[in-house]
């Protein structure tokens, strides 16, 4: 049996580091876990459509480069949840922590 | 063959309906239409909406408003509904001495004491005193950790108060477990060097030592007089998931009841009854004094202030010398106020007692003609001020199907609960009571404490549903609706409101059961009370068991939810109570508008 812990997943392709950071810091703060792996895609919404159906609890994120993007299983891939070309420190702690929001389900902030 | 238009002035809506009178005096009714009234009942201002509704009215049935031959306005009852909220009772607290909130995350459980130490003073911490660190947002959790782990073996750190939203992400990197409250907005009004107690309640349950006058003077030390005034701040902390409570020196906490004026009802029986022993009691009064000739309040207090306030606005409209204005009803009911705290660090609110009143003015009579020269000159139309309000209400109510004489209406508007019986041989008995919809609104917005009439009159109007997923809801009644189109994650775990045209978003976070039992407990206290009240003053000799048959009309019979409390009232009294269905097609609203056009084939010579 192949145990895992259920998380949220983030699919990273070449990512700035401050972004991850407070996307990371979002999730954090509301206690969900969260794996991150790198892989390469054509778009944002491509990496978090993916990252979105490959996690068991359906909630994934996308950031390649500056750019970042939540997406939720069952939407559709050109409409993501949520997403930003260049977020800043806040909007990445937001969209961190709707990641979590979109499990727990409570409001999105 | 003329087409003849009926207009009826309410206090909120303006409703007109547009029949064709055939040479023969039969009427075949075209269209109909409403409006939001304009200005106060009975002024001129009302031209507007008048005009509005009757274009909107034509444009259905392709037409000109100029085709009308004749207008006929209601000769509305002279009264007008106001409402007034007095608050009987307000929490001050001098010196800013608690926090009290629900952050969606503070981390660590338990409670700590200590003096309050800011995040910049912590090098001059000294050894062996408890501290409670408080850290302005501009630090990040990576500092706040590091710093606190560092000075770990040195100073006894027992609690941290955050101003970011950090408290896990400071939590998850100290080497010692502590209780952390975060989004304290404004944390720079914490004075330094003041002993402070804070508590972060295990998951899934609420603080209870800070919630308790005694667990309050257990961690600060506080003497019997002490413990007696922090009373308030352990009743306003009930419920939360963490807190803070301040030791201040010169800190006091007051619970004030506030002086609320007496209400004095010149009547059969004079009498007076104060405001502040409440709905139940000031209504047995008003029930008590017979007919009331005038309503007044004490000078200088809020309620005298409220009843001699609505007075003045009724003698603007009725500027003449024997205008003879009285009020000649009230409804009173008991309700909670959330108030802001005076003194509150996070803007914490109280739920204060207090009293929401409607009252119901009486003029001689409304300036109608006024209007209706008004009308005359702007439209170029002829206007004529026809019928009694009741009388036309009446006769609209009985093209509702399945009804016949004799017959009991009940008219439930915005401002007002109309009741009126009609006899077999047409004889009218009719009362109007104070309370309708605009006080079921009032009630709703303040005991939710929105500060929104508009978002009051949305819930009163709407059922609620939350919004589970993107693909479901579970709507207020339990039930689950699934959607193809998955939802705007707008509204993702939130309260929504169900309208035609879709959803409306709860902005505060209150849960789902809370508002539905608000919204249905503020209909009942104001519907059921005042039908039960109307109905008995115009039944034959004020039995209610001699009323066979209730058609409910106006805007407020169109509620989802008003009919069916009021038929579940009136079973037992083995009467025949429903929503009216003007014309077969109208529902309960226009029976007024359609009265005034039946009425002109009664009145032709």
């Amino acid at each position: 049996m192949i145990i895992k812990k259920p998380s949220i997943y983030i699919y990273t392709d070449r990512p700035d580091t401050a972004v991850l950071k407070d996307i990371c810091a979002g999730i954090e703060e509301e206690g969900i876990f969260f794996e991150i792996k790198d892989a390469e895609s054509a778009s944002v919404e491509d990496l978090a459509w993916n990252a979105a159906n490959d996690s068991m609890l359906g909630s994934g994120i996308g950031i390649s480069g500056l750019a970042a993007a939540l997406q939720m299983k069952g939407i559709q891939k050109e409409k993501p949840v949520e997403a930003y070309n260049s977020p800043d420190k806040s909007q990445c702690r937001k969209l961190g922590a709707n990641a979590a929001r979109a499990i727990k389900k409570t409001a999105f902030k | 063959m003329s087409l003849i238009a009926g207009v009826d002035i309410g206090n909120s809506t303006t409703e007109v309906c547009v029949g064709e009178a055939s040479a023969s005096g039969r009427i075949h009714f075209l269209t109909s239409a409403s409006c939001a009234t304009t200005g106060t009942k009975g002024t001129v201002a009302n031209t507007h909406a008048i005009k509005a509704a009757l274009t909107k009215a034509m444009s259905n049935i392709g037409r000109d408003v100029s085709d009308i031959s004749l207008i006929r306005l209601n000769e509305a009852a002279p009264v007008i509904g106001d409402t007034a909220m007095e608050t009987l009772t307000e929490t001050i607290i001098t010196d800013s001495s608690m926090i009290g909130h629900n952050p969606s995350t503070p981390a660590g459980a338990g409670q700590a004491v200590g003096e309050i130490l800011l995040f910049e003073d912590l090098s001059r911490g000294v050894p062996d005193r408890p501290y409670i660190l408080a850290v302005p947002a501009l630090y990040s959790y990576e500092e706040i950790a590091l710093s606190v782990n560092r000075v770990s073996q040195t100073l006894d750190i027992a609690g941290i108060i955050l101003q970011a939203d950090e408290a896990v992400l400071v939590e998850n990197r100290l080497e010692k477990k502590l209780p952390i409250i975060d989004e304290v907005a404004r944390i720079d009004k914490l004075p330094s060097q003041v002993m402070a107690a804070i508590e972060v309640a295990l998951p899934g349950q609420t603080i209870h030592m800070l919630s308790n006058p005694y667990g309050i003077a257990t961690l600060l030390h506080l003497n019997a007089e002490e413990t007696r005034t922090i009373t308030p701040i352990a009743k306003s902390l009930i419920g939360k998931r963490s807190a803070v409570v301040l030791k201040t020196p010169g800190g006091n906490v007051q619970e004030n009841v506030l002086p609320a004026g007496e209400i004095y009802l010149d009547a059969q029986n004079s009498l007076y009854i104060n405001l502040d022993e409440g709905a139940h009691k000031i209504m047995e009064a008003v029930a008590d004094a017979g007919t009331i000739r005038d309503i007044s309040g004490q000078p200088d207090t809020n309620i005298g202030h409220m009843l001699s306030r609505i007075k003045r606005g009724m003698s603007q409209l009725d500027d003449t010398e024997d205008a003879d204005i009285h009020i000649t009803d009230i409804l009173a009911v008991d309700t909670m106020a959330p108030v802001l705290i005076s003194g509150a660090l996070a803007g914490e609110t109280c739920l204060e007692k207090a009293v929401g009143i409607a009252a119901m003015v009486k003029t001689r009579q409304l300036p109608m003609q006024a209007i209706a020269d008004t009308l005359k000159r702007e439209l170029d139309v002829d206007v004529k001020v026809a019928g009694v309000e009741a009388v036309m209400a009446g006769l609209g109510a009985l093209t509702t199907p399945g009804t016949m004489l004799p017959l009991a209406i009940l008219d439930m508007g915005g401002g007002s609960t109309d009741a009126a019986v009609i006899s077999e041989e047409g004889a009218v008995t009719m009362t109007h009571q104070a309370g309708a919809g605009e006080l079921v609104s009032m009630l709703i917005e303040t005991e939710l404490g929105l500060g929104d009439r508009h978002m009051a009159e949305q819930i009163k109007k709407y059922p609620l549903a939350k919004v589970e997923s993107l693909f479901h809801m579970r709507l207020e009644n339990g039930q689950m609706t699934f959607v193809d189109e998955s939802i705007d994650p707008r509204f993702y775990g939130r309260v929504v409101l169900l309208t035609e045209d879709g959803f409306i978003r709860m902005e505060k976070d209150i849960p789902m059961e809370k508002i539905v039992s608000v919204r249905r407990e503020a209909k009942r206290k104001v519907f059921v009370t005042n039908a039960f009240r109307a109905l008995r003053k115009v039944a034959p000799e004020q039995d209610l068991k001699q009323i066979s048959n209730v058609v409910l009309v106006g805007g407020s019979a169109e509620d989802f939810e008003i009919p069916e409390m009021l038929m579940e009232e009136f079973a037992d009294f083995r009467i025949v109570c429903g929503r009216g269905n003007i014309r077969g097609t109208e529902g309960p609203r226009n029976a007024v508008a359609t009265g005034l056009v039946l009425s002109y084939a009664g009145e032709r010579p």
